[in-house]
């Protein structure tokens, strides 16, 4: 009953989160009654049915939470909203890139606050970004002459076992601060970058706050969840705050917009990329009369389809291969690699259409990604390859970035040309590469085409 | 001034001047000549002066039978004129002592035009003696002075119905390998099982399109020359059209088989020449009598057309041509160019460096940042 009423209460201020506290209680979860409700003030949680331990866990950590409001200058009014908390006595706080990435790169425009728990609202600094894997190290800017209670980080050494329960805390959709419990699941498969899989519900806003074990020590960052899942969420490993505090801890504030730690961070990024994509190598027996590219399953995932034509036409097979890990840079994301292809049978279609309906298919290919603010046009270079006797159609369309200089995106177009009523069409897409990496990217794609062994 | 005839109006009624009045001739002996032939006995027609109408048509004709020759606005003029843009006494035809004949403007502000030449008021302009026509404008008035010595211009065929015969069978062939030609692109797009219903909509819509736009331009004709030229409309339009149907695929073929991408990127303007070519030869029919003119109008047209498009092409996407890469493929067979190995291939790649750069550099324009927006499929 109280719930609901809460909710009444709520829907005149965010009619998203009221559905969202509504919708849990209906599904037979055990953490959803303590998120909505814990998402109260001090004096409701006593009367809510939250598990001991989540309630002791929050309390503990109550006042080293905070909520970091992005505000529009010389405005007042909040552009976006996110957690972050207290990682030592001197005011250094941790939250995710992503909630101070307006702040970060367009800091004309924006200035960063932060808000406690009981409502003391003080400016904020940004001392150093880890943009790969999505952290902000801060710095309260009221800091001199007060004391702040940090919360600590759990020891590497000690890794927690899979299904241990794990508080997530934050202040989701600018509602109130709250604790979200769940279990932790080990470390996310094919990630390209270790995040811890929380088994628990995270909500917009509750970005940069902590995961806390049962002794209330950090185990990771709130960072993501799965909008097609149920409670499928994800954390940065905290260890990877332990260094980004040890190595900003007394670095000076940025006094610029961040494109330029953006790009440095990207460049080392795409470097890595490219080398572990290009050592990885490719899957063997991927199609009867060629070798057609598909990676390993290690830090991309693939799904194959079959489409037999319904009307006597082009049968096709397609395999869509795709990355988890996406770069978050501010107004796009960045520094993946997907590659998919799609094998055409045309035999009942005779050559000259199978050429027309070949053709139709190599043109229906999307070119534009980011709107022209920030990335060119494409340009292309193209012409016939020949890979050991197999005749190839080889496009390569590059864009580069405005705001990161030297980044570029790729796009190979190949399509088989040995056959008069058959072929493949193969796409790579690989986004914020150095032209060098681009060219290697290339070369070692359409290098794996060619006859079957 | 008994030698000039008051007109009859519309042009078909010159031969009125046959039954005009004419004093007998008597001869040297003071007999009367009985027997002469019609024509020798009325009076020499010395010029005809024609009222031209917009359309070229005749409206009016005068003819003059006797130098001078008064031509103006008020009642008194040998020729009457109406056009309120004429003066009572706008001009005057003499003959001098040696035959010569000159055009002497009167009084008016508008003067008078011979051809191109302009002759103001008080002036006077001597008349060529051996053209065919003088065109002489005279206000608004278009007149056309046919002197009695000048050679008269050949016979015209009656182009229409002997020429249409013969034209019916090409016609014919044109129009059967257009429809084959439409037939077959419908039987490219379409998979076996749905070909019959889609040639059948394409070969319903080809010629509703032709009926539709031949008429109409058959109803333009009409309305202007009171001629349809409907059969003339059609030929041009299957014409183009089936230029068009080829060019739709040679320049594509052509680009596969010999790796020339540039030939597709550009084959919009052989488009945009066979359409304005085809727009010459329908306003043609409209507008017979000023050739030259309807060719600059639609030069001029498809040279600001092409331009246009080559302008929107680099703002739309930094390049001139219409594609970004060659996409038409044909079966291997078709090949000609020979393909080159992964290493030159990627060699050649590192141009696209300094130009992407220099692109990075520019600020996107108004227009880009627009027309961005529902581009980005990123967030």
């Amino acid at each position: 009953m109280k719930l609901v009423r809460r909710c009444a209460v709520a829907v005149s201020v965010l009619a998203l989160g009221c559905t969202a506290v509504v919708a849990q209680p209906a599904r037979p979860t055990p953490n959803g009654a303590p998120v909505a409700a814990a998402a109260a003030a001090a004096a409701d949680a006593a009367s809510a049915p939250v598990s001991f331990s989540a309630r002791k866990v929050y309390e503990q950590a109550r006042t080293q939470l905070v909520q970091i409001r992005t505000v529009l200058k010389g405005r007042g009014s909040q552009t976006s909203v996110g957690s972050g908390f207290f990682v030592s006595a001197e005011g250094h706080i941790v939250t995710n890139f992503h909630v101070v990435s307006q702040a970060a790169l367009k800091p004309e425009y924006h200035d960063l606050v932060y808000v406690t728990a009981d409502g003391r609202e003080a400016p904020l600094q940004i001392l150093q970004l880890d943009v790969l894997h999505d952290l902000a190290l801060l710095k309260a800017a009221d800091a001199a002459g007060r004391g702040f209670d940090a919360l600590a980080f759990r020891a590497e050494a000690r890794p927690l076992s899979q299904g241990e329960r794990i508080y997530s805390l934050g202040n989701p959709l600018d509602v109130g601060f709250a604790v979200a419990e769940g279990t932790y699941n080990g470390v996310v498969r094919r990630g390209f970058y270790p995040q811890i899989f929380f088994g628990g519900a995270l909500s917009a806003g509750m970005s940069g706050g902590p995961a806390l074990d049962q002794e209330g020590r950090v185990v990771g960052i709130n960072v993501a969840r799965r909008v097609d899942g149920e409670q499928v969420s994800f954390l940065v490993p905290a260890s990877y705050a332990v260094k980004l505090l040890a190595s900003g801890r007394s670095a000076p504030p940025l006094a610029t917009a961040a494109y330029d730690v953006l790009t440095t961070q990207l460049m080392a990024h795409q470097a890595a990329l490219a080398d572990r994509f290009i050592d990885q190598g490719w899957k063997s027996a991927t199609h009867p009369r060629y070798q057609v590219p598909v990676p390993p399953d290690v830090f991309m995932r693939c799904w194959g389809s079959s489409e037999p034509s319904r009307t006597g036409g082009l049968d096709v097979e397609r395999s869509d291969c795709a990355m988890d890990t996406r770069i978050f840079a501010g107004d796009f994301s960045i520094g993946t690699i997907a590659l998919r292809h799609e094998s055409y049978d045309g035999s009942r279609l005779g050559p000259l259409r199978f050429a027309a309906r070949y053709s139709q298919s190599f043109r229906n290919e999307r070119f534009v990604r980011l709107s022209p603010e920030f990335q060119t046009k494409p340009q292309c270079h193209e012409d016939f390859v020949d890979r050991a006797g197999l005749p190839l159609r080889a496009v390569i369309c590059m864009r580069a970035y405005k705001k990161l200089p030297q980044l570029y995106d790729l796009t190979v177009l190949v399509a088989t040309l040995d056959q008069s009523q058959a072929g493949v069409q193969g796409r790579l897409d690989a986004e914020g590469f150095s032209f060098e990496n681009a060219q290697r990217l290339s070369r070692h794609y359409i290098e794996a085409y060619g006859w079957a062994k | 001034m008994g030698e000039i005839e008051l007109p009859g109006s519309p042009a078909d009624d010159a031969d009125a001047t046959a039954v005009a009045p004419l004093p007998l001739r008597i001869d040297a002996e003071g007999a009367v000549e009985p027997t002469a032939p019609v024509a020798s006995r009325r009076r020499a027609t010395r010029a005809l002066l024609e009222v031209i109408d917009r359309d070229g048509h005749v409206r009016q004709v005068w003819t003059v039978q006797g130098w001078p020759a008064r031509v103006g606005r008020a009642l008194d003029n040998d020729i009457v004129l109406t056009d309120p843009h004429v003066a009572p006494h706008h001009f005057t035809l003499t003959q001098d002592e040696q035959g010569q004949l000159a055009l002497v403007v009167g009084d008016t502000v508008n003067g008078v035009a011979i051809g191109l030449h302009r002759i103001a008021a008080g002036a006077s302009s001597l008349l060529p003696r051996d053209a065919a026509a003088v065109d002489v404008v005279a206000g608004r008035s278009r007149l056309r002075l046919r002197l009695a010595d000048a050679p008269v211009a050949p016979e015209l065929p009656l182009a229409g119905v002997a020429v249409h015969t013969l034209r019916i069978l090409p016609s014919l062939g044109i129009g059967l390998v257009l429809l084959a030609g439409i037939a077959f692109s419908s039987y490219l797009d379409s998979d076996p099982d749905t070909f019959s219903r889609l040639v059948g909509q394409a070969l319903l819509a080809a010629l509703s399109a032709t009926a539709l736009w031949c008429g109409a331009w058959a109803l333009l004709s009409k309305t202007i020359t009171r001629q349809s030229h409907f059969s003339w409309h059609l030929r041009v339009f299957m014409v183009a059209g089936l230029t068009l149907l080829a060019l739709s695929a040679i320049p594509g073929l052509l680009a596969f088989s010999l790796s020339w991408p540039w030939l597709t990127d550009f084959s919009f303007i052989a488009t945009y020449a066979v359409g304005a070519t085809a727009l010459y030869f329908h306003l043609l029919a409209i507008e017979p009598a000023r050739p030259r003119l309807l060719r600059w109008v639609v030069a001029t047209g498809a040279v600001v057309g092409i331009a246009l498009t080559l302008w929107f092409n680099v703002q739309r996407t930094s390049r001139v041509g219409e594609e970004l890469y060659m996409s038409h493929l044909f079966p291997p067979k078709l090949r000609l160019a020979q393909p080159l190995a992964t290493d030159r291939f990627i060699a050649e790649l590192a141009p696209l460096r300094a130009l992407l750069d220099k692109k990075a550099k520019e600020a996107p324009s108004a227009e880009e940042l627009g027309a961005g927006k529902d581009d980005d499929d990123d967030e």
